[in-house]
C-alpha cells in the first residue's frame, strides 16, 4: 500500500488537454482507493476525534455516526455541534453548513468538464463523494485528460467510509483514545494540501501568482468574513489572476 | 441531549447543504460552454482553493503547525511524493509538540 506513492499533480498544468469520453471504470475506482489509503489513515484521528466529540455534545453514537454518513463533511459537522442543543437554530445551523461547504462549489465546478458528460444518478452519486483530499489527488491525472473518473469516486468511498468507521469509534469508544491532537495529528492535512498545491505549481509556474494571490486573501478576510467564505473569495481571486496571467 | 425529532431536522439540513454545495458547481457550469479562459480560470481556482485552505489553516493554527507545514514542503520539495511529505510533517509535530512539553 505504501509504495503506492501518491505523486500528485507533477503534471505540466500549461496544457489543459480536454477530457475525452468520460466513464467511471473499476480499475480506476480501485486505484482511487490504493491511491487514498495513506490519507485515510491520517483521517482516522480526525473521525475518532469527532466521535468523542459530538457524544460529548450530547449526540448518540449512533447519531454521530449517521450524520458522518450521510454529511460527510469534517469542517461543516464540528461546526454543527455547536448548534445541536434544543432548541435548535436550523437557520443558522443551514447557513453555517452552507459557507463552510461552498468550497465544494468550486471543486464541482472545476470537474464539471468531466462530471457534466455522465448520466445524472452517476454524476450526483460521484459528486456526493467529493472531498478536498480526493479533489486534489485526481486534479493532475483529470488536467492531463485522463478519461475516468473512477479514481475520484474510488477515493471518495474510502475516504467516506474511513470517517464514518473512525466516527463510530470515537463515538462508541468513548474517552479510551485520549487527546488525539497529541499524536501530532492536527496539522496533517495541511501538510498534505501544502504539498499537493506544491506540486501543482512546480508543474506550472503560472500557477504561482494565483497561490500567493489566494493564500494572502484568505488569510486578511479571514476575521473578516465568515468561517469558510474567506476560501471562496480567494479562490475566485487566484482563478482571475490566473486567466490574467495567462494572457501577459 | 438533543431529541429525535431536532436531530433528524438538523441532519437533513446538514446532509442537504453538503450535497447542494457538491452538485451546483458542475451543474452551473452545465449551461456554459467553457472556453480557453474558463478552464484557465478553473485550474486557478483548483490550486487556489487548496493554497487558501492551507493558508487559513496555518493562520488559525499554531507554530507546530506551521513548522509541521514546513517540513511537508521541503520534503516534498526533495522527494516529490506527498505521503514522504506528511511523514515529515507528523515526525516534526511529534517532535516539537515533545519538545515542547505540549
Amino acid at each position: 500500500m505504501w509504495g503506492y506513492i501518491l505523486t500528485v499533480t507533477m503534471v505540466s498544468q500549461e496544457s489543459v488537454a480536454e477530457p475525452r469520453r468520460v466513464a467511471v471504470s473499476r480499475r480506476g475506482i480501485l486505484i482511487g482507493i490504493r491511491r487514498l489509503l495513506p490519507i485515510c489513515v491520517f483521517v482516522v484521528p480526525f473521525g475518532i476525534a469527532f466521535g468523542v466529540a459530538a457524544v460529548a455534545g450530547g449526540l448518540g453514537p449512533l447519531q454521530a455516526t449517521g450524520m458522518s454518513l450521510f454529511v460527510f463533511t469534517a469542517t461543516a459537522q464540528f461546526a454543527a455541534l455547536e448548534f445541536l442543543r434544543d432548541p435548535v437554530a436550523f437557520v443558522s445551523l443551514g447557513l453555517v453548513a452552507l459557507s463552510l461547504s461552498a468550497r465544494h462549489i468550486i471543486m464541482g465546478a472545476a470537474l464539471s468538464a468531466w462530471v457534466n458528460q455522465l448520466p445524472l444518478g452517476r454524476r450526483l452519486a460521484i459528486l456526493f463523494f467529493l472531498s478536498d483530499a480526493n479533489f486534489a489527488d485526481t486534479q493532475g491525472s483529470m488536467r492531463e485528460g485522463s478519461p475516468d473518473l473512477g479514481p475520484l469516486l474510488g477515493g471518495g468511498l474510502a475516504l467516506w467510509a474511513t470517517w464514518a468507521a473512525s466516527t463510530a469509534a470515537g463515538a462508541f469508544g468513548g474517552r479510551i483514545f485520549g487527546d488525539t491532537e497529541a499524536y501530532g495529528f492536527g496539522s496533517l492535512m495541511l501538510c498534505f494540501f501544502a504539498a499537493t498545491a506544491l506540486g501543482m505549481v512546480r508543474g506550472s509556474h503560472g500557477l504561482i501568482w494565483p497561490v500567493v494571490a489566494a493564500s494572502a486573501v484568505a488569510i486578511m478576510t479571514l476575521p473578516l468574513l465568515p468561517t469558510g467564505w474567506n476560501i471562496l473569495l480567494a479562490a475566485v481571486l487566484g482563478g482571475l489572476i490566473s486567466v490574467a496571467t495567462h494572457a501577459e | 441531549m438533543l431529541s429525535d425529532w431536532s436531530y433528524t431536522v438538523s441532519l437533513i439540513i446538514l446532509a442537504s447543504a453538503a450535497f447542494a454545495t457538491r452538485v451546483s458547481g458542475a451543474t452551473l457550469m452545465s449551461r456554459v460552454t467553457p472556453g480557453p479562459k474558463v478552464e484557465r480560470f478553473l485550474e486557478g481556482l483548483s490550486v487556489s482553493v487548496i493554497a487558501a485552505l492551507v493558508a487559513s489553516g496555518l493562520a488559525a493554527g499554531s507554530g507546530v503547525s506551521w513548522a509541521a507545514v514546513s517540513a511537508a514542503l521541503v520534503a516534498m520539495a526533495l522527494s516529490r511524493s506527498v505521503v514522504w511529505a506528511m511523514l515529515a510533517g507528523l515526525i516534526c509535530a511529534i517532535a516539537l509538540r515533545h519538545a515542547l512539553g505540549l
